[in-house]
């Protein structure tokens, strides 16, 4: 019965990765072949959606529970749902002035980057949110091995960003910060939006300890949610960011 | 002594002082190691001042204790849901407490204070400009590595901040302590949350503050760049102590949000709800989301003076007028957070004493949302001379003026409301009145900056000065006496002396009348905002001499308020039941309010506003009522 | 209602009252723009607009609290009305078709001020903390004052050579910023002869408050005397080529010539002094002193003065010979 329970939603799980998968890889033929803002704005819109259905439950939210209780832990665990949505949207509005500002200084032109580095940082996070979605569905089904083992993969994926970013790509771009339109738009969006890839790492660290510690039931496991939410959220900043940044339009000269 | 170090706000300055240095050290440490120069124009680099202060915030909050029970949750620990801090008497107040009703009067006295220094800074700068030529603040006269009129510039400036700041912190105080008790909740939907957002605010101030010590700065609390660029290190001290003053205004407003939408009493539909939580819902939605946007525009300037990113740097293919799109896309909202609460407050208080309902509820509810909503929509109208583009300045004109229809319908829905109702005038009536008249003025001398012909020459002047102070006066300052002079008794038990507030009342009101007009007549003649000094053959003088006389008036007036506070709170006349006769749900019980607020929830049997109508209930208290569990 | 007709009687009564008051104070400068008249007829309707309303919403609330005050022992409550949505409705759409018109006359007004001359007199603005340059590219004249030919239209192409500032005439009414990286224009006809200031209006820094420079309005005639009075040729004497380049680039706006304190130290007897600095050292006011105090403004501080004052973007605006031009200057100024 246990494995029923989860085979489902893992298998779901696996099934929009794909998806996104396959989307990522359509932008890049966007870029290459088309060249047109429009269509990678629909694609990236195409993968916010699943992500934010799929992965976030954003259903979740509009769920209207009846109980009344408001002492209860049920209906605490709703308030502490909308809390969260709600500091994700105003966490937006940092993303959303930072896009505008891209644009504004640069138009549709693009810094010069490296596309290899662009979608292999892409894929590390796209991945890790599979395993995200993996650790935070097999822990709500019961299997808290796999949790663990899925929360530990995501550690190791998220580190692995960040070093790919700050580590290599950083040290390796064409252009300094202070290098023109170029190095103010790209390090200013991938600072931040690397900055909180650590705050979710260092969330993510946070839950699993707890849960090697047995501190999450399928019952309760609120931090186990907020942190996977958490961590989808800066998904999808990514999933804005990578097409503003390496497709979309013509290299700066 | 030990008392005194347990105390959260003590050890928390402790940590600040110990954490700035620490970040100073590892800063400076590192740059030596670079090979980097590591002294500055303050001993230390401005890479290590800023990291510096920023550890030292950060540290604060550690040393609090407000980051307790998060910390227990992560070392998977349990905490208890309530802490009743009651037993700690006075004490509670200087440490992180959950209960809402304390973080409402920490933000209360932290707003005073606040007040009080940057209004102070406007008497010194005010004195200056009391008659042409510079008096004292002259090229020779030399303080905190700034010659006279360098430092009238951040004088000038930092008053506009601190003003800033203590309204977001008042609005804080009121939104915080009447909104649960308006909706029948026991406490914040987030009540450590709620502590972090004031705790956070106490390091933020102390970091503004200090930019007056360190070489100051001179581009007005609107920090343009390319001007905000190159100022001294006071700068980035002005930058960080908003950027952080901001997460509190951000997450005040998610928890209010979170607390109307989840926990109000079953039974209290939306249009059952007092009018201030409409207003209240209005402008946490607004300090939500758009504060992020002024956070955003100083960090950029703030990476640009630290790491050379060329935002606003035209060298470096930057757009200084970007800054400007970024930072009014919140500052605009932002002043609508500042009245929004307080033209709440009106709307809650006229009913009581004008013993009537509130004429037209719902419109005056939607009022709220239409301002805010508008309101995000109308930032051009500050760079209408800009050089932004062209096509830009009609459309903003056209959404500015928009904004006078919402506005509008609360003005008449007041006069509606006060219409054949039987009015008595107790001293929080007279605040709400005046509140209504000044906002007026503020409103009605909207239109021409509006207007982008007449802005262009209006732009810069003191007109506006006298427009922006007329408008924050009227949806703040007046409203925000009236709410404490109203509440006052919920709070303490006493009431405040009505003598005093009529006097303090009657000394504000011309006085603040005289200072604006003068503004406003002065700037339309030529006379342009953030000088140190003017010609005197523009014949000035005398206006200026008004405006001084009338803000040291002001200045009297609030602290005969602050003297009435403290006085009543310990000699005040005993005031334990429904003195206002109210029919709002916290009047109902005990004065002071008991500290689970309502020990028996209560139920929603009728409208808010009903008065007049015998025998009808806003709620009703079922005592005896089992909960079956 | 009696009631109505007598608010409706002080309404009026009130708003010919104030709006004859605003009327009487004088609120502007003289109109001196064509410009100005277009902004002028705006604000007119701006000060009906406010004499009107502030008189309805005060008249009619002062009224209220006078007609339905409690009187000393009266109990009970006020008339139990809720709302009137026909009111809502009035008190919501009046002022929607009122502001649409406003915000329309205010594009028609706007695009009054922006009317483009094609024959307009070309001059460029060039703006620096805390000075003012004019230079006439027609007519290859340079300026510390802004001449201008009155009922001729003149086109103002605005550069900044560090920060914002803003090209202000309170007469002239319109104002427009002065970015630095963009060019800002601003079109001006000037209807009346005189003498007026153009004031910086974007703060600036320190000397915001004095960043002023004259401005001339001329007849026709007198306006081509000047033009052909202002001599374009470089001059043979370096002290003159000093002063000049002195007075364009702001100089003067902070170090005075004739002994008296300003911003920055006086230049009269500054060449061969021995001068104290902020470090307590003593210098030798040389050339190299001079020049090196141009260029790097921070070094080498004056005592009693602040740093980060000066711009310290002259190395960027002179050249070498520029400099030893200004130096001419400073030592004709006496030791």
């Amino acid at each position: 019965m246990k494995a029923n329970k989860t085979n489902n939603p893992l298998r779901l799980g696996l099934w929009v990765f794909l998806l996104l998968a396959l989307l990522t890889a359509v932008e890049f033929a966007f870029a290459l072949w088309f060249g047109s803002w429009l269509l990678l704005l629909l694609a990236a819109l195409a993968k916010a959606g699943l992500v934010l259905v799929y992965y976030m439950h954003i259903a979740k939210l509009f769920k209207v529970d009846e109980s009344i209780d408001r002492e209860s832990y049920g209906y605490k665990l709703a308030t502490n749902r909308l809390g969260l949505w709600l500091f994700m949207v105003s966490d937006s509005f940092i993303f959303g002035g930072l896009m505008l500002s891209r644009l504004n200084l640069m138009g549709l032109t693009r810094p010069e980057l490296d596309q290899a580095l662009g979608l292999g940082v892409t894929s590390l996070l796209l991945v890790s949110s599979f395993f995200m979605n993996r650790a935070e569905t097999s822990l709500a089904g019961g299997d808290r091995r796999a949790f663990l083992a899925s929360a530990f993969i995501t550690i190791l994926l998220g580190i692995g960003f960040i070093i790919g970013v700050l580590g290599v790509e950083w040290q390796l771009a064409p252009f300094g910060p202070g290098d023109g339109p170029q190095g103010t738009v790209f390090y200013s969006m991938t600072g931040f939006h690397a900055f909180h890839v650590f705050t979710g790492i260092v969330f993510l660290v946070i839950i699993f300890r707890n849960g090697l510690r047995g501190r999450y039931s399928v019952e309760k496991h609120w931090a186990v949610e907020a942190c996977a939410v958490y961590w989808h959220f800066v998904d999808v900043v990514w999933i804005f960011f990578y097409p503003a940044l390496y497709l979309i339009g013509t290299v700066v000269p | 002594m030990k008392e005194f170090f347990s105390l959260g706000l003590v050890r928390g300055l402790v940590y600040q002082f110990f954490g700035a240095l620490a970040g100073i050290g590892i800063i400076s440490g590192i740059r030596a190691l670079m090979g980097l120069e590591t002294a500055g124009s303050f001993g230390f680099s401005e890479p290590a001042w800023v990291f510096g202060a920023l550890l030292g915030a950060i540290t604060f909050l550690f040393g609090s204790g407000v980051l307790d029970d998060w910390l227990k949750w992560a070392a998977g620990e349990e905490t208890a849901d309530h802490h009743d801090g009651s037993h700690l008497g006075w004490r509670r107040y200087f440490g992180p407490s959950l209960d809402h009703k304390v973080i409402g009067i920490q933000y209360l006295v932290t707003a005073l204070f606040v007040m009080a220094v940057g209004g102070s800074l406007a008497l010194v700068f005010r004195t200056e400009l009391a008659a042409s030529g510079l008096q004292f603040l002259t090229t020779t006269f030399q303080v905190f590595q700034q010659n006279g009129m360098q430092l009238y510039n951040t004088l000038m400036s930092l008053h506009g901040m601190l003003m800033i700041v203590s309204i977001l912190l008042g609005i804080a105080a009121l939104m915080n302590y009447a909104v649960p008790l308006l909706i029948g909740a026991r406490d914040m939907a987030f009540p450590r949350l709620n502590a972090f957002s004031f705790w956070i605010a106490v390091p933020a101030a102390i970091i503004l503050l200090s930019s007056l010590f360190l070489g100051g700065f001179d581009t007005g609390w609107t920090g343009y760049p390319p001007l905000s660029a190159r100022a001294p290190l006071g700068m980035q001290m002005f930058f960080l102590g908003v950027s952080l003053a901001g997460f509190s205004s951000i997450l005040g407003g998610l928890n209010i949000l979170a607390t109307v939408i989840r926990l109000r009493v079953p039974g209290m539909a939306p249009f059952r709800m007092p009018i201030f939580v409409w207003a209240s819902v209005a402008t946490s939605i607004i300090s939500l989301t758009a504060t992020q946007l002024i956070g955003l525009s100083f960090q950029m300037v703030m990476l640009q003076r630290l790491f050379g990113l060329g935002f606003f740097d035209p060298a470096k293919g930057g757009n200084p007028v970007l800054f400007q799109h970024l930072f009014w896309f919140y500052s605009h909202p932002a002043v609508y957070v500042f009245v929004l609460p307080g033209l709440g407050i009106i709307s809650e208080l006229l009913p009581v004493f004008v013993r009537k309902p509130l004429f037209g509820y719902r419109w005056v509810a939607m009022s709220s949302l239409g301002i805010a909503l508008v309101g995000f929509l109308v930032w051009g109208h500050h760079m209408f001379t800009s050089g932004m583009a062209e096509y830009l300045r009609v459309p903003f004109m056209y959404s500015t003026l928009l904004v006078a229809v919402p506005t509008g319908v609360k003005f008449f829905s007041w006069v509606g409301t006060v219409w054949r109702g039987k009015i008595s005038f107790p001293t929080p009536m007279l605040y709400v009145l005046a509140g209504i008249i000044v906002f007026l003025m503020g409103g009605l001398t909207g239109p021409p900056n509006a207007t982008v012909a007449t802005d262009l020459h209006l732009h810069d002047t003191y007109y506006i000065v006298g427009h922006f102070h007329d408008t924050m006066f009227g949806g703040y300052i007046f409203p925000f006496f009236a709410a404490i002079y109203f509440w006052f008794p919920k709070v303490t038990g006493r009431r405040m002396n009505e003598t005093l507030g009529k006097i303090q009342f009657w000394l504000l009101t011309p006085s603040f009348l005289a200072l604006t007009f003068s503004m406003m007549q002065v700037g339309l003649l030529g006379m342009r905002r953030r000088v140190a000094d003017y010609d005197p053959a523009l014949g000035f003088d005398l206006s200026h001499l008004v405006m001084t006389i009338s803000g040291f008036l002001v200045a009297a007036s609030a602290l005969l308020f602050i003297i009435n506070l403290i006085h009543s709170a310990r000699k005040g006349e005993p005031a334990p039941g429904n003195i206002w006769d109210s029919r709002s749900p916290e009047w109902q019980v005990a004065s002071p309010m008991p500290v689970e607020n309502y020990e028996i929830p209560f139920e929603v049997v009728g409208e808010p506003y009903d008065y007049g109508m015998p025998g009808s209930k806003f709620v009703e208290f079922k005592r005896g009522r089992h909960e079956s569990k | 209602m009696k009631h109505m007709l007598l608010i409706g009687i002080l309404v009026a009564i009130s708003t010919i009252s104030i709006h004859t008051g605003l009327d009487s104070i004088g609120l502007l400068p003289p109109q001196a723009s064509a410009q100005a008249i277009a902004i002028d007829e705006l604000f007119e309707w701006h000060v009906w607009m406010i004499s009107f309303l502030f008189s309805l919403i005060v008249v009619t609330l002062v009224y209220s609290l006078i007609a339905f005050r409690r009187r000393r022992g009266e109990t009970g409550d006020g008339a139990h009305i809720e709302g009137h949505a026909g009111l809502e409705v009035l008190w919501t759409m009046a002022p929607l078709f009122v502001v649409v018109y406003l915000a329309f006359i205010g594009a028609q007004s706007l695009g009054e001020t922006r009317r483009v001359d094609p024959s307009a007199l070309e001059v460029d603005v060039i703006a620096g903390q805390w000075f003012w340059r004019f230079e006439y590219p027609g007519q290859g004249v340079v300026s510390t004052e802004l001449v201008l030919p009155v009922d001729r239209q003149v086109y103002l192409r605005m550069e900044s050579l560090d920060v914002i500032h803003s090209f202000w005439v309170p007469e002239f009414r319109v104002k427009q910023d002065i970015v630095p990286g963009q060019v800002t224009e601003l079109r001006i006809t000037p209807i009346m002869t005189g003498s007026y200031k153009v004031l910086c209006a974007e703060l600036c820094g320190t000397s915001h408050a004095y960043m002023e420079a004259v401005v001339i309005v001329l007849d026709e005639s007198d306006f081509a005397d000047w033009l052909a009075g202002q001599s374009a040729s470089v001059e043979d004497d370096p002290v003159a080529r000093g002063r000049r380049l002195s007075e364009q680039n702001g100089c003067l706006a902070c170090h005075s010539v004739d002994g008296s304190q300003k911003v920055g130290p006086t230049w009269t007897g500054l060449f061969g002094s021995q001068v104290r600095l902020a470090d307590d050292s003593v210098a030798l006011a040389d050339e190299n002193f001079i020049i090196s105090s141009i260029l790097d403004p921070d070094m080498q501080v004056v005592e009693g003065y602040t740093a980060g004052v000066m711009p310290s973007n002259y190395r960027d605006l002179f050249e070498e010979s520029q400099l030893d031009d200004i130096v001419a200057y400073i030592i004709s100024l006496g030791k």
